[in-house]
């Protein structure tokens, strides 16, 4: 036998003093994102190509989906009872609220399909593959923009401006974009392992628009609840701060605020770290 | 920090479920009551046992191995698109994998945004990929499509777009599954005078192919995997000849000599022993057979692998009972070597007597084979003069 040959047998089981670890930190989040921004950034104008070349209406559907609501929230509350809202009319005061939950459920829902759906592509090129549920939360941040300025045709209709307290909106934008990523960053990587929940996912996100306060206001919990109810949907004190600052005038409710903050920067860094955790067994399992 | 371009694996070790069971929620919920008392004993299969994987920036490593080796997972782990269970993985310096991308192609989107997301998802920044955008185009003979929607092309048109990103990437490491497998035949050409370039930059190669000469014209230096273990690293052509002889003693073990049609007696015969170069070889048969047929035999040479070198048939009306045939095969188009003698029987057109099966090793004595440049993979279609003569017995 020449030296290049190996006849001898490894052992049965490999010593576990050698077993692999996977090393990630919380910071690796940003870093990765950055170090991927042009990445990302191909990937969202791949989605807003690939849509706008599909669909006739194209941007447009940014927008149907929270104006359709809005009509119909307008239409039933007309009819049910009226939502006691101020001075603000209500098709503004609903509008408000769907737009950062058309964003987070737009994101849910597309983000926790964009690594199923690139199974193929992930077993063969090595990318971060926080890359694909950031993409999809950039894509539904652009949404939001078009819808933003959706916004601003129906504030000139109802001949109603924006208050001085709108400055407070990129705190609470934070928040609800650090929610939101946590959000998608899981359900990104849970439906791999867990294809069924691909099909419950839009129940799920369905039965989210009722248990926010999209509709009717935050003010219908009673207020010894509130604080239990914003830590466990960050997405209400978001909905109910934007009302507040850009309809009505007043600074957000500040505790109610912190106590959403902190629930999404635990969803965000808990949802990262889930997400790192599984993603390493993504290539074994699909 | 290790030199970019250098690949250090140390006692790799990576498992499977043994049961590839779906993974639905469904199937979850079931094995519950299993799983948290304790029990539901997971089976593991081990694909790669305490591999080893050393490579000096440059290096052209060919990866060799049966079906269920364990290549591709390893190729997965250097590529960092999977995990080791256990071991260290270091590749240092940027990736390219050469592998078939289709996956990554979006048939909605031109073969231009295509190159682009492409080149991103590889790692390229966008002012690299429009530096690199003709080239590109130029190397997968694109020019006149590259503004079409990718959905409008066919496909060995998206594959070549695909191939030619990773081509054009300039990795420090180049790790390709099989991309010989697919386009036509001027394409692999290309493909292989592609990775011959970009070795000659110092880029460090790591190969997987199942078709060896392809291997042995690229590669200096061979890893032969088997059952997830390094059976042998060394020099590529005595490694490559290693994995061939062990592929031949399985084939030879797996034969079975007796069909409807039965093979009780092979010869081969040299003039003096073994056959020479460009001399006779004489192979003398009796087949067996239940009653009288009429039906066609083949013989071939083959090195090894399950593709002849060459083939030469005759018919025959076989007797019931037995018939001594003998062929001579004048001239030997052969070099020095160790070559297999198939055999197989075929009536009505392709329905098999006797099974095509590698029947008996010989050893050619002459001058050895001459090699071609780097990144030239011989395959040697040959015409061979043949004298056929029967005898019944």
């Amino acid at each position: 036998m020449s030296s290049f040959l190996s006849t001898a047998e490894p052992p049965s089981t490999p010593p576990p003093s050698l077993r692999y670890r996977h090393r990630y930190r919380i910071w690796a989040l940003a870093a990765a994102a950055w170090g991927a921004r042009a990445l990302i950034r191909t990937l969202a104008e791949r989605e807003i190509r690939v849509r706008y070349k599909q669909a006739v209406l194209g941007f447009a559907w940014a927008v149907v989906t929270p104006l359709v609501l809005m009509v119909a929230f307008t239409a039933f509350f007309r009819k049910a009872g009226r939502i006691d809202t101020g001075p603000v009319p209500y098709p503004l005061f609903s509008f408000v609220g769907l737009i950062p939950w058309t964003f987070f459920s737009t994101s849910v829902a597309q983000g926790g399909l964009s690594l199923i759906s690139n199974v193929p592509l992930l077993n063969k090129v090595y990318c971060p593959r926080e890359v694909f549920p950031m993409a999809s939360v950039c894509v539904a941040g652009i949404d939001s923009l078009v819808a933003s300025v959706v916004l601003g045709l129906l504030f000139a209709r109802f001949g109603f401006a924006p208050r001085a307290t709108t400055v407070w909106v990129p705190v609470i934008l934070a928040v609800q974009v650090a929610y939101t990523l946590g959000v998608t960053l899981v359900a990104s990587v849970v439906v791999v392992y867990l294809r069924d929940l691909r099909h419950a996912l839009p129940l799920v996100l369905q039965m989210g628009l009722f248990v926010t306060p999209v509709a009717f206001p935050l003010g219908i919990v009673p207020a010894n609840l509130q604080r239990a109810y914003v830590a466990l949907n960050p997405l209400a004190a978001v909905i109910d701060g934007y009302r507040r600052t850009v309809l009505y005038g007043q600074p957000p409710a500040m505790g109610l605020l912190a106590v959403a903050a902190a629930a999404s920067l635990v969803m965000l860094l808990g949802g990262y770290a889930i997400f790192k955790r599984l993603e390493a067994g993504i290539a074994d399992v699909a | 920090m290790s030199p970019s371009g250098s690949i250090t694996a140390t006692h790799v070790w990576k498992r499977f479920h043994a049961d590839r069971r779906r993974r639905l929620l469904r199937d979850q919920l079931q094995t519950l009551p299993a799983r948290l008392h304790g029990g539901g004993r997971r089976g593991w299969r081990w694909a790669l046992r305490d591999v080893q994987l050393v490579a000096e920036p440059g290096e052209a490593i060919g990866l060799i191995g049966s079906n269920g080796s364990g290549k591709s997972t390893l190729l997965k782990i250097l590529t960092g698109v999977m995990y080791p269970h256990t071991g260290q993985v270091d590749v240092a310096g940027r990736i390219g994998a050469l592998i078939e991308v289709r996956a990554g192609i979006h048939p909605d989107l031109t073969g231009r945004e295509n190159i682009q997301l492409y080149g991103a998802l590889l790692g390229l920044g966008r002012r690299q990929i429009r530096e690199r955008f003709d080239d590109i185009v130029g190397f997968a003979e694109l020019e006149d499509a590259v503004e079409r929607q990718v959905k409008h092309y066919s496909t060995g048109m998206q594959m070549r777009l695909g191939f030619a990103v990773a081509a054009f990437l300039e990795p420090d490491v180049l790790l390709v599954d099989e991309v010989l497998a697919v386009g036509d035949a001027s394409f692999q050409q290309r493909c292989l005078d592609r990775m011959r370039a970009v070795l000659a930059q110092g880029t460090t190669l790591v190969f997987v192919s199942h078709d060896l000469a392809a291997v042995e014209a690229t590669c200096a230096r061979g890893v032969w995997l088997q059952q997830g273990v390094v059976r042998a690293d060394g020099p590529v052509r005595k490694v490559v000849s290693a994995y061939r002889q062990s592929i031949e003693s399985a084939a030879e073990s797996a034969a079975h000599l007796q069909g409807e049609v039965g093979l009780l007696k092979l010869e081969l015969d040299g003039p003096d022993g073994s056959p020479r170069t460009q001399g006779p070889l004489e192979v003398a048969m009796v087949l067996t057979s239940g009653r009288q047929r009429a039906c066609r035999l083949y013989l071939g040479v083959s090195e090894g692998t399950a593709t002849p070198i060459f083939l030469i048939r005759r018919d025959l009306d076989l007797p019931a009972g037995e018939l001594e045939i003998r062929c001579e095969i004048s001239r030997l188009p052969l070099p020095r070597g160790r070559f297999y003698l198939w055999a197989g029987v075929f009536e009505g057109g392709n329905r098999d007597v006797l099974p095509w099966q590698p029947v008996a090793p010989f050893d050619v004595i002459g001058p050895s084979a001459d090699h071609g440049p780097q990144g030239v993979v011989c395959l040697a279609p040959l015409h061979v003069e043949a004298s056929w003569d029967t005898a019944r017995r």
